[in-house]
């Protein structure tokens, strides 16, 4: 139960926080499926960061954002998207645009990408829409 | 409970995900990457992931890292900010070191400084989690917790307009983060903890920040010299990729960000 705790934190700091913008309901809705699939990685002691970034889901266009990542961390990145989007993938890239490998999630509107990093520094996060038309989407990370 | 059958389901589909490693050599343009989004929220890692990959090679002794008391009665907005952020970082290293006094001491401290930059009253809640969490041992939770008061604060200080001063608050965890790593990794050298230093893209996007807020807040004694502090900094994180920096590396980015922590705890402002 312990470990649900943090998930529960962070739908609670979600209802309060006042972000840059406001979040859409379906942003929101996808927000709480990121953290679940995200919840499942907690078994295995990986702590939710408490942050997001949400946004808009467009056909053959990554949505790409940028995190600094630390050698010795191990991170899986979760995303989920709201109807109509039907089937979304991550995918996570090097500071110089390689991709990395990774381990991945895939479940229609749901999916993640976990790797171990080797070198800190920048990366960044692709979340591509496979299926279905353009849409909201959110993603969060955890590490352990 | 419904959540609890929903995590069940979720990590009996771990049984069949796939290990795909990506066999294909993908590559995004530069001009795609410098189109990515960075946020404070996701872009800039908190303390607790940088404590986390320092102490994968072996055991970091948390408490030899404790800094005395800082003044809880500054009058700079700025540099009340700053502070801020740094206690935020110290309430990491008591959990780190599961010393739930001093994350007691540092968790009202927090509330001190943040209710000096006018934060919500809501924060005083947070202030009996923790020390609910911390009487009760939840280490895990706690560090939940500390996250969650901070993006707390800078949310309030969104809506008091006070957008500025949230990067100073990231800023000062920041340093104080890596003036702590920085002394651990002196004290006991291993080159896969000194790896964690390697952060040039994140001093940058912090820069980058800084430059963006007001003119008046940039131009304050503290800010300006902490900014140009930060450009020096970039260039000592800016080790090749794959290569550990050594000792003598790793101390001179401790210099840099002691000199930095000192003025940001002083009483004294930079004139």
């Amino acid at each position: 139960m312990k470990r649900c705790l943090p998930i529960f934190i962070s739908l609670c700091t979600l209802g309060m926080s006042i972000g840059v913008r406001a979040e859409t309901d379906t942003e929101v809705r996808a927000r709480k499926e990121a953290l679940e699939v995200a919840g499942a990685f907690s078994n295995d002691g990986f702590k939710v960061r408490d942050g997001h970034w949400c946004g808009m889901l467009m056909p053959h266009e990554h949505a790409l954002v940028a995190v600094n990542l630390y050698a010795g961390n191990h991170y899986w990145f979760s995303a989920a998207a709201a109807e109509p989007v039907k089937k979304i993938a991550v995918s996570v890239y090097d500071e110089t645009g390689k991709q990395v490998p990774t381990e991945s999630y895939n479940n229609g509107e749901k999916a993640a990408a976990g790797f171990s990093v080797a070198n800190s520094g920048q990366y960044y996060v692709s979340v591509d829409l496979v299926e279905g038309e353009q849409g909201s989407f959110c993603l969060v990370y955890s590490y352990k | 409970m419904i959540r609890l059958a929903k995590l069940c389901l979720l990590a009996l589909a771990a049984g069949v995900w796939a290990a795909t490693a990506a066999t294909d050599t993908a590559r995004l343009p530069a001009a795609q990457l410098q189109k990515a989004v960075r946020s404070d929220s996701i872009s800039i890692p908190t303390p607790g992931e940088l404590f986390a990959a320092l102490e994968k090679p072996g055991k970091t002794n948390w408490s030899a890292q404790y800094r005395e008391p800082i003044p809880m009665t500054y009058r700079n907005r700025a540099q009340i900010a700053l502070n801020l952020g740094g206690l935020v970082a110290d309430g990491f290293i008591a959990v780190e070191a599961k010393d739930s006094q001093q994350v007691k001491n540092i968790g009202s401290d927090i509330i001190k400084l943040a209710k000096a930059l006018g934060v919500s009253e809501k924060l005083l809640s947070r202030s009996s989690s923790i020390n609910e969490f911390a009487e009760n041992n939840e280490w895990d939770t706690l560090q939940e917790e500390l996250e969650a008061t901070q993006n707390e604060v800078k949310s309030s200080m969104r809506s008091h307009a006070d957008q500025d001063l949230v990067i100073l608050v990231t800023l000062g965890g920041w340093i104080r983060g890596t003036q702590v790593v920085t002394e651990a990794i002196m004290q006991d050298y291993d080159e896969r903890s000194a790896k964690v230093l390697r952060q040039p893209a994140l001093v940058r996007f912090m820069q980058s920040k800084i430059d963006a807020i007001s003119p008046e807040l940039r131009g304050e004694p503290l800010v300006k010299d902490v900014s140009e502090q930060l450009g020096e900094i970039q260039k000592l994180v800016s080790f090749p990729p794959g290569r550990a920096p050594t000792v003598d590396e790793v101390r001179k980015v401790n210099e840099a960000v002691d000199r930095a922590m000192t003025e940001i705890e002083s009483k004294e402002l930079p004139k």
